[in-house]
C-alpha cells in the first residue's frame, strides 16, 4: 500500500514545462508514495519517460477539460 | 508546486482518496499515445528548410521571376520548389509529430513514412528540374513518384485519424486538408497528362489556377487553420471558445474552395461568390483566434506566435486582393497579372511561409530538447526551451521578413525586377537569420549542454509524511 500522495500541479505551464515539474518532483519521490500530476492537457510525451524510469501511468480527464496522472512505481 | 496531501495513516486507500470526486470521462492507455521518434519529423522539416534556402536565393538571382508573367517554366519549377520543397515537406513532417499529439493517438506506421520521405525528395526534386527543362513527361514520372509518397502520406494519416479516441473540429480540419491535398495531386497529374496528349477541354491557364488554390486554400491553409484550433490555445494558455464558430470556418472554407474550384476551373463569373465564401470562411476564423487570444492566460507574446499571428492577419489582404482578382468581367492587362503574382507570393511567403517559420520556432526547439534533454531531467540540470535559440535572432528575421515580403510584394505587383531583387534579398537574409538560429538549436543534438544537479535543502511544507 502506498504511505503517500504527492501532488504537483502543473496546470497553467506552457509545455514542456509540466514534463519537467512532473519528473523533478518523481526523482525525489519517497519509495513508497504516488504522484498525482494535475495538467492541463494529457502529458503525451511524458508516458515514454516514465517507462523508461519504471514508473507507469495512468491518465485521467476531468470534467473541466483538464487531466490528472496517477504515477506509480510500475 | 508540491504538496503532500494524504499520508496513508489518513486514509487506507489514499490514491483513491485524493482523486475528484466527478467520474472521468476518458481513459488512455500508455502504448496508445506517443509521438513518433523525433528523427522522422526532423528530416521532413530540415530538408524543407534546405529548399527554402534555395528558393530565397533562387528569387534573387532571378527576380523576372516575379516581376514577369506568371506562367513560364522557370515560374512553375520555382513556385513547385517552394510549395513541394518547402513548404509541403515541412508541413508532412510537423504533421506526422502533432498529429498524434493534437489527436492523443499514436501514427499508424513510422515505416511508411520513411518511405514516404524518400519518395516525396526524389520526387519534388526531379519535379522542379523537370520543370526547369520544360520535359513535362517527366514530370509526369516524377510527379507519379510524389503522387506515391503522398499517398502513404494520407493512408498513415487517415489511419491514425481512424483511431482516434474522438472527433472535434481539429481532426475534421486535418481530415479535410488530407482531402484536397489528394485532389491536389491527382489535378497536378491530369495537368501534366494534359500537357502530354492535349485532351483536357479546360483552359490551361484556369485549371492551372484551380489546381494551385486546392493546394494553396485546400492543404496549406486548411492545415494552418485546423491545427491553430489545438496549438494556439496550447502555447497562450488559452482554450477554444466556440466549437461551432470553429466549425463554422472549416465548413465555410471548405464549401467556398469546393465552388471556387469549379468556377475557376470553368472561368465563371460566379467564381466572386464563393471568393466571398473563402473570406467569409476565414473572418470567422479570425474571429475565433480574436476571441482565445483575448481568453489567454499567457499575456506575453514570444517571436513564434508573433511570426503566426503575423501571417494570420496576412489573411486579411490576401482575401481581399483574391476578391478583386474573382471580380466578374476582371480585364487580363499587365497590372492584373502581375497582381495575381502578388496574390500568390502574398498567399504562400506571407501566409504559408511566416506561419510556418513561427510553428518552426515552437516545432524544432522542443523535437530538440526533447531528445536531448528529456531523459536527464531531475538527474542533471536542463536548459529550459527558450534558452536553446536567440530571441534577438528571431525579433531581426521578423522585421527582415515583414520589410521584404512587403518591399517585393509591391515590386511583383508593380513588375519591377530591381525592387524584387532587393525584396527577395531582404527575405533571403531572413531565411538564413532563421537558418542561423535553427542551427543554434540543433548544436544540442550535438553537444547537449547539461550540468550536475544541484540539491537545495527542501521547506518543511515539501516534505513527505
Amino acid at each position: 500500500m502506498n504511505e503517500a500522495v504527492v501532488n504537483v500541479d502543473a496546470r497553467g505551464l506552457e509545455p514542456p514545462q509540466p514534463m519537467v515539474v512532473i519528473l523533478e518532483t518523481l526523482s525525489e519521490l519517497p519509495e513508497r508514495a504516488e504522484l498525482r500530476a494535475h495538467t492541463d492537457r494529457r502529458p503525451l510525451h511524458l508516458y515514454p519517460l516514465l517507462e523508461q524510469r519504471g514508473f507507469s501511468g495512468e491518465t485521467e480527464e476531468q470534467h473541466d477539460g483538464s487531466f490528472i496522472t496517477i504515477i506509480r512505481r510500475a | 508546486m508540491t504538496e503532500v496531501l494524504s499520508p496513508s495513516s489518513a486514509a487506507p486507500n489514499p490514491s483513491r482518496a485524493e482523486r475528484p470526486c466527478h467520474l472521468p470521462t476518458k481513459r488512455a492507455a500508455v502504448a496508445d499515445v506517443h509521438a513518433p521518434a523525433v528523427a522522422l519529423p526532423l528530416r521532413f522539416i530540415l530538408t524543407g528548410i534546405a529548399a527554402l534556402l534555395a528558393g530565397a536565393s533562387w528569387l534573387t538571382a532571378r527576380p523576372i521571376i516575379l516581376a514577369g508573367y506568371h506562367y513560364g517554366p522557370e515560374v512553375v519549377a520555382a513556385t513547385h520548389l517552394f510549395v513541394l520543397g518547402w513548404i509541403c515537406s515541412v508541413i508532412m513532417g510537423a504533421m506526422y509529430q502533432l498529429v498524434p499529439v493534437a489527436l492523443e493517438t499514436r501514427l499508424h506506421s513510422e515505416r511508411l513514412a520513411r518511405w514516404h520521405f524518400a519518395l516525396h525528395v526524389i520526387g519534388f526534386v526531379g519535379m522542379v528540374a523537370m520543370f526547369l527543362a520544360w520535359d513535362m513527361k517527366q514530370v509526369g514520372h516524377f510527379g507519379s513518384v510524389l503522387a506515391t509518397g503522398v499517398g502513404l502520406f494520407v493512408y498513415n494519416l487517415a489511419r491514425t485519424l481512424a483511431r482516434i479516441p474522438r472527433w472535434n473540429v481539429v481532426a475534421a480540419g486535418i481530415a479535410s486538408s488530407l482531402g484536397w491535398l489528394s485532389f491536389t495531386i491527382l489535378a497536378g497529374l491530369y495537368l501534366t497528362a494534359a500537357k502530354c496528349w492535349s485532351f483536357s477541354p479546360f483552359e490551361p491557364l484556369a485549371q492551372m489556377h484551380a489546381h494551385a488554390h486546392l493546394g494553396g486554400l485546400g492543404f496549406f491553409v486548411m492545415m494552418i487553420v485546423s491545427v491553430s484550433f489545438k496549438l494556439v490555445p496550447m502555447f497562450t494558455l488559452s482554450e477554444v471558445q466556440n466549437h461551432h464558430r470553429a466549425g463554422w470556418s472549416l465548413g465555410l472554407l471548405n464549401a467556398g474552395l469546393a465552388g471556387l474550384f469549379v468556377t475557376i476551373l470553368f472561368s465563371s463569373p460566379w467564381k466572386i461568390v464563393f471568393a466571398f465564401v473563402v473570406a467569409t470562411g476565414l473572418a470567422v476564423y479570425g474571429w475565433e483566434i480574436f476571441a482565445i487570444l483575448r481568453a489567454r492566460k499567457r499575456r506575453n507574446r514570444d517571436w513564434g506566435m508573433r511570426y503566426f499571428l503575423t501571417a494570420l492577419a496576412l489573411l486579411a489582404p490576401v482575401s481581399g486582393l483574391g476578391i478583386v482578382l474573382a471580380w466578374p468581367q476582371l480585364p487580363a492587362t499587365e497590372l492584373t497579372t502581375q497582381l495575381e503574382s502578388a496574390y500568390g507570393f502574398l498567399a504562400l511567403i506571407g501566409v504559408v511561409t511566416f506561419a510556418i517559420l513561427g510553428m518552426l520556432y515552437k516545432v524544432i526547439p522542443f523535437l530538440v530538447w526533447y531528445a536531448s534533454y528529456s531523459k536527464a531531467i531531475g538527474r542533471n540540470k536542463v536548459p529550459a526551451l527558450a534558452d536553446l535559440y536567440s530571441p534577438a535572432l528571431q525579433a531581426v528575421g521578423y522585421w527582415l521578413f515583414v520589410v521584404g515580403l512587403t518591399l517585393t510584394s509591391v515590386a511583383t505587383a508593380l513588375g519591377h525586377a530591381s525592387c524584387v531583387r532587393a525584396g527577395c534579398g531582404v527575405l533571403l537574409a531572413s531565411v538564413t537569420v532563421f537558418l542561423a538560429n535553427i542551427c543554434k538549436v540543433l548544436s544540442h543534438l550535438v553537444r547537449p549542454r547539461l550540468e550536475p544537479l544541484v540539491f537545495k535543502p527542501k521547506p518543511a511544507a515539501q516534505g513527505t509524511a
